[in-house]
This record gives C-alpha cells, structure tokens and sequence, in this order.
C-alpha cells in the first residue's frame, strides 16, 4: 500500500527534476526566449485580465444604468397616460357631484370625454339602480372608439352590477384601476378601467350612487414597453398589481395568468420571490432566474406608482460582455502579434549574444582536448563576450607558457634526479661494502647498513685497518640532509680517513678534523662522529665521541648497556674544541652496536618515538649473534616499527665483534 | 614550532615552543636575524616549551651564535631539559653556551 503512494510522489519529483534538467540543458538562446516572452505574455495577461475585469465592471455598470433608465423612462410614459385617463372620469365625477346635470348632459359630457381624450378607449357612467329616480331603473350609458368612430351603448337597456371595476370603488370607497381585463362586452380587447365612485351627500351622511369610469386599452401601454430595447434581447414587461402579466414579447403569456403561476409551472421560487417584490412596489436589480433561450439574465423592476403595476426590463448577462469580447478579441491579436514580434527579436538578439559564444564553446573545447593553438574567433565587440573572449585569448597564451614552464621544470627534474640516482651510486660506492674488509679479520666481525632518507643522505660509516693489527671504525651523522649534507659528508669522511691513517689516536684525529672544517665554516655545517680503534690482539677500544650518540655494549654475560662517553663538541662547530680519548676492552664474543640518530628518533604513525629504551631491549635479545645477524635485525626493527611513516632522517647502524686472538 | 619575542630590559627572550627541526629550524633562524638587525645583541632563549630538537636545529642555533659573536652579542639558553637537553649534551652544544635554569637567572647573568 505505501509502495503505492510512493509511486507518484517520485513521479512528480522526477517530473520536476526533468524540467530544471531540461532547462538547465538548453542554450542561453532558448532560456532568454523562454523567459523574456513568459514574462511577457504574463504581464500582458495581467494588464488583459484587469481591462476585461474594469471594462466589464463599467459595462455592466452602464448597462444597468440605461436599464434603469429606460424603465424609469417608460415607467413615466405609462404613467403619464395613465394619470391623462385618470384625469377624465375624476373630472367627471366632480362635475356629477357639484352639479345637477340632466341626463342630456351627461350624455354630451360622456361622449366628449371619449371623443377629446386620445388616450381613453371608453367611458361609462353607471348609477345605482333606480338612483335617478323611481322611474328610471337602470342608467349606465357607454361610449367606446372603434374604428375611428365613437359608438354608443343603450343607456337604459339592463346593466350588471357585478363587474370590478363597479364592485371594488364601491367596496372601497376610492377610485381604482381594475385588473387588467379581456372586455367581452363591446370593446373586444384587453382593457383596464379607472372607476371613480359618485356619491351624493344628504343629512351629512355620503351616499353611493354610481361610479364613472374611462377604460384604457392596454395594446397603448404594450406599444410603450415594446419600445424597451436594451441590448441585442433585452426586453420589458408589465405586470398588473396582482401579478398578471399584461405586455410581454411572448404574447401567448398576456392575460394567461399571473407571474406567481410561471413560477409554480416552472417551479422556479425565484421567480415567485420576484414577483412578490414587484408587486409590493419595490425596485431594484436582481438576476433574472429564466429566459428565453436558457441564459443567465439580469432584471430590472420599478412600479408604476398610479396604478401599482409593476414594469420589469430583462436583459441577458451574456450580452452584457459582447462589446468587452469584441474589445478583447482586438486586444488579444494585438497582444499576440507583439509576443510574435518580441520573440523574433528575442531570437535575433539571443543568436547574435550566442553565435560568438558558441564559437567560443567550439574553440575552449579544443583548448580543453590540449589544442592551445586553436585560434579563437575575433573579438568584435567591447562587450562581455569581447571580454570573455580577450580573456580567454590571455589564458590561452598563459596556459601554453605555463605548460612550456612545467615541460621544462619536468625535464629539469627528470635531469636532477638523474643526477641524484648517480650521486647515491657515488656515496654508496664511498662507503666500504667488504665486511669485514682486512686482515686481521679471524679476530673480529663487523656488519654496517645505511638507509638514506632521501636519495643521497649525511650519514656514513667506515672502517679500514690502520697497521696489522688495529681498526679503525667511524660512524658519523652530518647535520641536515640531501645534497649539501652529502657533500659535507664527502669531505668529512675523506678527512677522517686520511687523518686517521697517520696512526693518531681518536681525540688527535678529531681535533685535526675538527679544525679543518671548522676553518672557513660558512654553511655552518657540522657532523657528529663516533670513532674507535680495535686492537685485535688485546680487544681494548680506544675511542672519542665528537657530539655522537653513545654507542651500546653487548656482554659475554649478555648485559646490554650505553657507553656514557665524555662527548666532545660535534666536528665543524667551532676551532679549537677538545676532545677526551676513552677506552674499554671486549671480551671475546662481545659486541659494540654503533648507530645514528636516525635509529632512536624513527617516528611510528602516531608520532612515538623508537628510543634509546626500545634499541636497548631490542639488542638484549640478540645479544648472542653475530654482527651480521644484529644490525640486520635492527634495521628491520626500526622499519617494522615505522610501519610505513615517512623516513625523516638516514639511519645507520654498525655492529663490531672481538672474536680474540 | 612556535615563537614568542619579549624584550626585557637587558636582553631578549625568545621563548620557543613544540618541535625545532629541518623544517622550522629556519623560521627561528630569521626571527633572530630580524631581531639582530632591529641592533639586539642579547639573546636568552627559553626552550623550557621545545620538545625535540634536530641536528637542523643545532645547526641553525650555531649559525645565530656565530653571527651574533661578530658583532660581540651573546646567545644564552634557560629551560633546556628532557630530550633537548640530551641532544645539547650528546653533540656537545652544552658546553658551548650558558645554559640557566630560567629566563630570570639567565637575566641576572648578563648584569
């Protein structure tokens, strides 16, 4: 299950992954593309987005405004001509009630009022059975247009009492506009009627006797609210006060039944909630719940304060945004054109940014496969890539120098340690090598091994006969290292062994040497020399130290010991310097270890020392073998103790055994 | 190797610290030349924080006492111990200088 969530984290991870890679793998060319026109178009749609979005707002403002207008308009037109109407039985029944007029009167008055008046379609006076006396039962003459002509009903023939627009000003005591209407009687049309009730006071008591009406065909009104146009389908509607529909583009809807029936039809509350509010005489927007052709609409509705009907101006929302797509239609390939035209430039610019860039890619590759004398394309510019080029062109020319400098320092060293592996022939070919070297070698044994810690070192050894049967054995350490400390030892060991075979002893030799190297001593070198003289018919060492390392003697009784000697100043420090003659015998079989500073100062990987303690030890347990067998183990003793850590000085190590007479 | 200076009244104490050896032998050899050209004569050198000493060492100590015999100064040594002590003896560098137990007594040495 977790499997299974984790495969499309790592998708989108790898997805995200794949597009930096992508772009980080694309030229500069298609990057500025890329951006410049990203954020072009962005912005663009930014500053799109906001002019649709202000544009639309004012539009929609606008259109609601001229809505408002235009229902407020006709909603004065209506009520202009409904106030006319009003105006002709209210006239009527102020002259009914203030005079007395003869039946021939009302007549004439009755039919001026529908002949004077454009807006009255017809008029009737209808009194009270039997209200102008015993012997007139029924009077309610009419007169109505038709064709042109006024025509005029029998004011005497039997009347009916029960319509509304007599029954309700009687009930309510006021002048009203009836419902709207379909007249069966004579008109044939839609009507509504304004009825002003009559009476007349007698005994201070208002007496009904009849009312006095002026009809108003609605097809008049139509005509007004089918004049709204707004927008490409906007229309209007009148509804009377009790929510029937009296104009409508859709004549089928006309007196068919009231707003309040659509919205049970269609089951639609909105609409019902709409038509409540109309009715109650408010006005305001709202959006539209239906229309024809199933798009959102918008409504405006105002009364018509006279009558309480109620006009209603419908227009869809859709058409609302038509100027602003057009508008946007132009702003769009406008847009589009420019983002066209900024990406060709973009191109244009980022191929002239890069053609010497990539020509330099070209030409650095080179460089980089080791051709430093590919040649570079022109700097034409003093721009970054001109720099970049210049600099280039410098690197070029240092990096050949350079590689010329390190030919050259290569052959150099190639030359010198060529040199050195032959200067270490040399040294090597200085120092004895034929152990034991001289008669009267029954009498004694001598091993020596030197390990210098560069190719050529300080440190050296000898050992040479002085007559038949003495010895005479060095082992010295200059100080320093390499090629100076060689040369140094050179003339060193050159010096002893001449000086030493005049027959002097070990302090006479010392002083002589001591003082020619001391003479005229500028590099400040010196060397430390142990040098003892072996008579091999008596095993007595005569010896002195000049600032050497004691050397250790090895007992027959298998003690192991330093010799403290009395250490003179090492050779070459300072003329004059004196030097103390020591002396000690070996017993047959007893051996004298000699040895440089290099055997007690080598340095194990954790910096510890092998010290004098260790070489003590060390040479305790081979106490009983020859010299050949100690200073072999030695030297792998200190080799096996280093365990890989760098040599930093030459080791040497000599062993001497008096084997006796 | 670490060196610090401090100049007394009649002398200058070079205190020097961890391991004088071929490759720092020569620091504390230019560090007292500088010194001998600023015009020091007198030089104690504390070595009681010196571990280990080299023949490069001496060779450079030896340089700075001749140097320092041309132009008649004097090179003392106080807190010479241990190892160090053993290499002075060994290569008889302990007999060529006045070796004092602390920088003080080798102060009251030179008066």
């Amino acid at each position: 299950m977790s499997g299974g969530r984790e495969i499309p984290a790592r998708g989108r991870s790898l997805s995200r992954e794949g597009v930096t890679a992508i772009l980080r793998n694309r030229g500069i060319a298609f990057k500025l593309i890329l951006l410049c026109c990203a954020s072009s178009a962005f912005i663009f749609l930014v500053i799109f987005g906001y002019t649709y979005r202000f544009s639309r707002d004012t539009i929609e403002k606008d259109t609601r405004e001229r809505a408002e207008n235009l229902a407020r308009n006709a909603v004065s037109r209506i009520e202009t001509i409904l106030n006319a109407v009003e105006n002709v039985p209210e006239g009527m029944a102020s002259a009914l009630e203030n005079c007395s007029l003869t039946r021939e009167e009302m007549l004439r008055m009755l039919r001026a009022s529908v002949a004077e008046n454009p807006e009255v379609y017809g008029a009737i006076l209808a009194f009270e059975p039997h209200a102008l006396g015993r012997k007139t039962r029924y009077f309610a003459p009419y007169f109505h247009k038709h064709d042109g002509a006024i025509l005029a009903t029998d004011p005497y023939a039997p009347a009916h009492y029960d319509w509304e627009w007599y029954q309700t000003p009687k009930r309510l005591r006021k002048a009203v506009w009836s419902e709207p209407y379909f007249d069966t009687g004579f008109g044939k049309i839609i009507m509504s009627t304004y009825s002003v009730p009559l009476y007349r006071t007698a005994g201070g008591v208002d007496r009904f006797r009849g009312v006095v009406t002026a009809d108003i065909s609605l097809e008049q009104l139509s005509d007004i609210v089918s004049s709204i146009r707004i927008l490409h389908s906007g229309f209007g509607i009148l509804i009377s006060k009790k929510g029937t529909v009296v104009t409508h583009p859709d004549k089928s809807l006309i007196m068919t039944g009231t707003i309040f029936d659509l919205a049970r039809k269609r089951g639609d509350p909105r609409l019902a909630d709409l038509g409540r509010r109309m009715v109650a005489g408010e006005s305001g927007f709202a959006p539209f719940p239906i229309l024809a052709a199933g798009k959102q609409s918008w409504v405006y509705y105002a009364p018509i304060p006279s009558s309480s009907w109620s006009l209603a101006v419908i227009f869809p929302e859709d058409e609302l945004a038509e100027d602003i797509i057009a508008l946007h239609r132009v702003v769009i390939v406008l847009g589009c054109a420019g983002l066209l035209l900024l990406f060709l430039a973009v191109i244009l610019i980022a191929r002239s940014i890069t053609k010497p860039l990539r020509a330099m890619a070209t030409a650095t590759e080179a460089i980089a496969d080791g051709d430093l004398d590919v040649e570079l394309p022109p700097a034409t510019s003093r721009d970054e890539v001109g720099k970049l080029t210049e600099s280039f062109r410098s690197m070029k020319l240092s990096l050949k120098d350079h590689i010329r400098q390190a030919a050259e320092a290569a052959a150099e060293r190639e030359r010198i340690n060529g040199e050195l592996a032959i200067a270490r022939d040399i040294q090597m070919n200085i120092l004895p090598t034929e152990f034991p070297p001289a008669p009267p070698r029954d009498r004694y044994d001598l091993r020596a091994f030197i390990e210098p810690a560069k190719e050529v070192g300080g440190d050296f050894y000898d050992f040479f006969p002085i007559d038949e049967d003495r010895l005479c054995f060095v082992v010295a350490d200059v100080s320093g290292k390499g090629v100076p400390a060689a040369l140094f030892m050179a003339v060193s060991m050159t010096l002893l062994k001449a000086t030493a075979r005049q027959g002097l002893q070990p302090e006479e030799i010392f002083a002589r040497v001591n003082d020619e190297l001391s003479r005229e001593n500028r590099v400040n070198m010196f060397v430390t020399v142990f040098c003892g003289i072996l008579d091999t018919r008596t095993g007595e060492v005569v010896f002195a130290n000049a600032g050497h390392n004691h050397p250790l003697v090895l007992r027959k009784t298998g003690a192991v010991s330093f010799i403290k000697t009395v250490n003179g100043l090492a050779l070459g420090v300072m003329e004059d310097a004196p030097y103390r003659r020591e002396t000690l015998r070996l017993e047959p079989g007893e051996s004298l270890f000699l040895y440089t500073d290099g055997v007690t100062e080598a340095m194990n990987p954790a910096d510890v020392l092998f010290g004098d303690d260790r070489l003590r030890e060390e040479l305790q347990t081979l106490a009983g073998g020859g010299p050949d067998s100690i200073a072999t183990a030695i030297m792998e003793q200190v080799k096996e103790f280093a365990s890989g850590a760098p040599q930093s000085d030459d080791i040497t190590v000599m062993a001497v055994r008096y084997k006796g007479v | 190797m670490d060196i610090q200076v401090r100049k007394e009244k009649n002398a200058t104490i070079v205190a020097v610290t961890g391991k004088m050896d071929a490759v720092t032998a020569p620091d504390y050899e230019q560090q007292l030349r500088r010194l001998m050209d600023e015009g020091e004569k007198t030089f104690v050198n504390d070595f009681s924080g010196l571990v280990y000493i080299s023949s490069a060492g001496l060779r450079s100590i030896l340089a700075t006492a001749k140097a320092l015999k041309a132009v008649e100064g004097r090179l003392l040594f106080s807190g010479v111990t241990g190892p160090v002590k053993d290499v002075f003896e060994i290569s008889g560098f302990g007999s060529l200088f006045q070796l004092h137990d602390s920088p003080d007594t080798a102060l009251k040495s030179v008066g």
